[in-house]
């Protein structure tokens, strides 16, 4: 499926063909290892990139320029898989085939791509810059505004104290504020010739074409190799440890996050991948079907792996009063699971769950993109169809035995300021 | 049946009036993966007073009850959940409740079909005891419960509270814990027996398969065939013109404020061709104003007021329409001022013809990429079939709109007597 052409040692082009969307779609993904001095230039820089290039210089011409082609799509910004800190470029257009007055769209968008990661503007503008990074400050800040994202986001916070991981995706205020426009221009320079990037196209494009455009861009550039980061998964034997976090809420939210001890390259993942779907991945899910239909303690309630740290979350929004009830009925559903207790149903449907997202991504170019960077981060670099296949092949005693090494680590609960 | 082609894309869609009543819409897409289908009822949270046909009594209900009644339909006779059902199948099962409309829905890759029996054969099998009934309160507080601390939505039923006197938009979808508390099992059959009536329902399906045999399918698990002759009539109560007031505030713990402002479109009670006609123009307005390319975002951008967290929508419906725009800004009241002040100078001086032919390039792009996601396509498609405009008209409307007719539409639309602002603000 996936076509790899390495323009040289730290660029690689990959394509994905697909006839039958009526799109191109194209990222730009810039592997850092996540550091706490880097954290925050990392999520700074796409935001100031993307304000204005060589091509288009400023805002309102990029915007002009993607509106003549026929309202092409751009965007930027950060993303964290384990201890990756990926800067993201990603624009989609409609095909060539679909151009009205027959225009080349998916070049012209490419070339928008191309410009703003690798021909900025001399130096950055300073109304631009300082904007940007107040912006940023603001969406640091602003993680408080979706409750059910900021307390999984403190569960893990709790967590993984002391850890790289706990390094915020979008850096710290502090740091950011700290910055000046001429570090963030130096560490672009010393970036962007030494970390690998991967440029993945998605759809109904000549490709020799779109190398040919990367090589003259990357032209002049003398690059250094860089390594593409790794992540270690968390080994704990810690005992359990209670948050209780007040705010201004009506419903609290309980995030309990787990240990599994194991990673994407485990003999065993495929077996957590299903544990936790039919422990909690889906309506068809355990914690679905307790704690929310059997109890009807919570609207909603599930379970999700972070691959990369081997680390599994439980979420539900619940009444203040219930919280020893969710968590109690969390954990015998958990050992429910560790006992074997699943029925032909229950490990069945999961299977048909997991199977009918992978095949789905084959109709979402940008779904695509997402799965092939997952695999490629965590160095599993598998086919859809290979999950497909791992999927089936997992039997009840891999899930249970998956299960087993599922450890409570942190309960965190965010509840009223008012007592009762 | 009848076969539709665009002869743009080369799209077709295939579309049958059955005698039960129900409309059947089936958009075959070559190589794809997923197959969906959306089972719509033209029933939704605004429909709480009505005069079921063969009656003369008005009809009364609690609000929150058409989302009540979703919940409801996914208990089975036997005791099972629909949920299981599905997931023998590997299809992803879901529904929702919106204004205008409630959906009950699937996505699958494989057994197309059986997931097709089973979404038809439950939303056409109430099941409701007085237990079940009760059982759900619980969890629908909670979701309410859930929604008291959403920002995005705290502000945006402030805004319709803002703009409606009266019209039952202005309402939560899914009612009040207090409501809800009213609804029992009787009440949930009447509103059932109304409104899933087949001949106020559409079946959309799409996805590779065979067209015939998809239609013999659903065909065949067609239970009701018995169409209403009069139609169902919704009452809703008397808007005036006028806004309701002119700001609200409330707080909630976010890290900066959130607004959401916006005009109320008074020039509705139609629907069809003539109200695909205004939403295509609207879309290249509201662009024109309030894009990325615009004088007006820019101007906000670099001065620091809004941040990219920035959007815009005009929505359109047969009873009620109005433009919103939403964002987050230190200073929501000034954002206001600088749009509306925007707007009054614009009034005068309009809109050049340059921008208007870019930006109706835009608009036929995101048409274009819209067609590609199979179930954003099927949910506007069926959207808009219940305010009676075949969306495959797209093409022929959206050229036939000329700049004249957006500038005329922009007086209309834009007079900032009818505008509001709704602002969340830190705790």
């Amino acid at each position: 499926m996936l076509n790899v052409i390495n323009i040289n040692d730290n660029i690689t082009l990959n394509y994905i063909p697909m006839q039958k969307l009526k799109t191109v779609t194209a990222g730009m993904y810039i592997h850092r290892e996540l550091k706490k001095d880097e954290a925050s230039k990392n999520a700074l820089l796409p935001h100031v990139l993307k304000r204005g290039c060589k091509l288009c210089r400023n805002s309102v011409e990029i915007a002009h320029y993607l509106e003549n082609l026929y309202g092409a799509k751009f965007s930027a910004g950060i993303s964290k898989s384990g201890e990756d800190h990926i800067l993201c470029f990603e624009t989609e257009t409609i095909s060539d085939k679909y151009a009205p007055d027959n225009e080349n769209l998916t070049e012209k968008a490419v070339e928008l791509l191309l410009s703003v990661v690798f021909k900025p503007l001399d130096t950055f503008d300073d109304g631009v810059f300082e904007q940007e990074r107040k912006n940023s400050i603001t969406k640091i800040e602003s993680i408080i505004n979706d409750k059910r994202v900021y307390a999984n986001y403190r569960c893990q916070e709790e967590m993984c104290k002391g850890e790289k991981f706990a390094i915020p995706r979008l850096g710290y205020a502090k740091d950011m504020a700290e910055l000046t426009k001429e570090e963030l221009y130096d560490y672009y320079k010393s970036i962007i010739i030494s970390s690998p990037i991967d440029i993945y196209v998605c759809g109904d494009t000549d490709i020799s074409a779109v190398e040919k455009q990367i090589r003259q861009f990357v032209d002049g550039f003398e690059f250094t190799k860089g390594t593409m980061p790794e992540s270690t998964i968390i080994h704990k034997s810690t005992p359990v440890k209670n948050v209780v976090e007040k705010l201004d809420v009506t419903q609290g939210k309980l995030s309990i996050g787990f240990t599994t001890d194991i990673g994407a390259d485990d003999d065993r993942y495929w077996g957590l991948v299903l544990a936790n779907a039919i422990f909690g991945g889906g309506a068809q899910s355990k914690l679905f079907n307790n704690v929310r239909e059997k109890l009807s303690l919570a609207y909603y309630a599930g379970s999700f792996i972070e691959k990369y740290k081997g680390i599994m979350m439980v979420n539900a929004g619940i009444e203040f009063k219930n919280f020893e009830r969710a968590y109690g009925e969390t954990m015998v559903q958990l050992d429910e699971m560790k006992k074997g207790n699943i029925t032909d149903l229950e490990f069945e449907s999961s299977k048909g769950f997991l199977i009918n997202s992978l095949n789905s991504y084959y109709d979402d170019q940008k779904a695509l993109i997402m799965f092939y960077i997952g695999e490629k981060v965590a160095g599993t670099n598998l086919e859809i169809e290979d999950c497909k296949e791992k999927i089936k092949n997992v039997t009840r005693s891999d899930v249970v035995s998956a299960m087993q090494s599922v450890k409570a680590d942190t309960v965190y609960f965010l509840t009223g300021k008012e007592d009762e | 049946m009848q076969k539709i082609t665009d002869r743009i894309t080369g799209e077709s869609i295939y579309f049958k009036k059955h005698e039960s009543g129900l409309n059947i819409f089936i958009m075959p897409r070559k190589d794809y993966s997923s197959s969906y289908a959306i089972f719509g009822t033209k029933y939704g949270s605004v429909d709480s007073e009505f005069i079921v046909p063969g009656e003369n009594e008005i009809t009364k209900v609690p609000d929150g009850i058409a989302h009540y009644l979703e919940h409801k339909m996914f208990d089975q006779p036997d005791g099972s959940n629909v949920f299981d059902k599905f997931s023998k199948y590997g299809g992803e099962a879901n529904a929702f409740t919106s204004f205008n409309m409630t959906a009950y829905l699937f996505s699958a890759t494989a057994n197309f079909n059986e997931n097709l029996e089973t979404l038809m054969d439950y939303v056409q099998s109430p099941y409701f005891t007085e237990e079940s009934v009760k059982k759900e309160q619980g969890i629908i507080a909670q979701e309410i419960r859930m929604y008291d601390d959403n920002a995005p939505w705290r502000v945006f039923f402030n805004f319709l509270g803002l703009l409606y006197n009266n019209n039952p938009v202005k309402l939560d979808i899914a009612g009040t814990v207090e409501s809800i508390a009213k609804i029992d099992k009787n009440l949930l059959y009447r509103c059932y027996n109304t409104f899933y009536n087949l001949s106020n329902m559409t079946l959309f399906v799409t996805g590779d398969f065979d067209v015939e045999e998809t239609l013999a399918v659903i065909e065949k698990n067609i239970k009701n065939h018995e169409p209403f002759t009069e139609e169902i009539k919704r009452i809703y109560p008397e808007e005036p013109k006028e806004i309701a007031a002119l700001y609200k505030e409330q707080k909630i713990s976010v890290a900066m404020p959130m607004f959401m402002m916006g005009w109320k479109d008074n020039n509705v009670g139609y629907g069809g061709e003539k109200l695909l006609k205004k939403s295509i123009e609207m879309e290249i307005i509201t662009e024109m104003l309030f894009g990325k390319g615009s004088e007006l975002y820019n101007e906000l951008y670099d001065s620091g007021l809004i941040t990219q967290n920035f959007s815009f929508e005009y929505s359109p419906q047969v009873d009620y329409a109005y433009t919103a725009i939403e964002g987050e800004s230190k200073d929501p009241k000034l954002v206001y001022a600088k749009i509306t002040e925007y707007i009054d100078k614009l009034r005068k001086d309009g809109f050049t013809k340059e921008t208007f032919e870019r930006i109706k390039k835009v608009v036929w792009g995101d048409y274009i990429r819209s067609i590609d996601d199979i179930e954003g396509y099927a949910h506007t498609f069926i959207t808009m079939s219940f305010m009676d405009i075949n969306y495959f008209d797209y093409y022929d409307v959206y050229r036939s709109v000329q700049f004249e007719d957006v500038q005329k539409r922009f007086l209309e639309q834009f007079d900032n007597t009818y505008s509001a602002l709704s602002v969340i603000s830190p705790v």
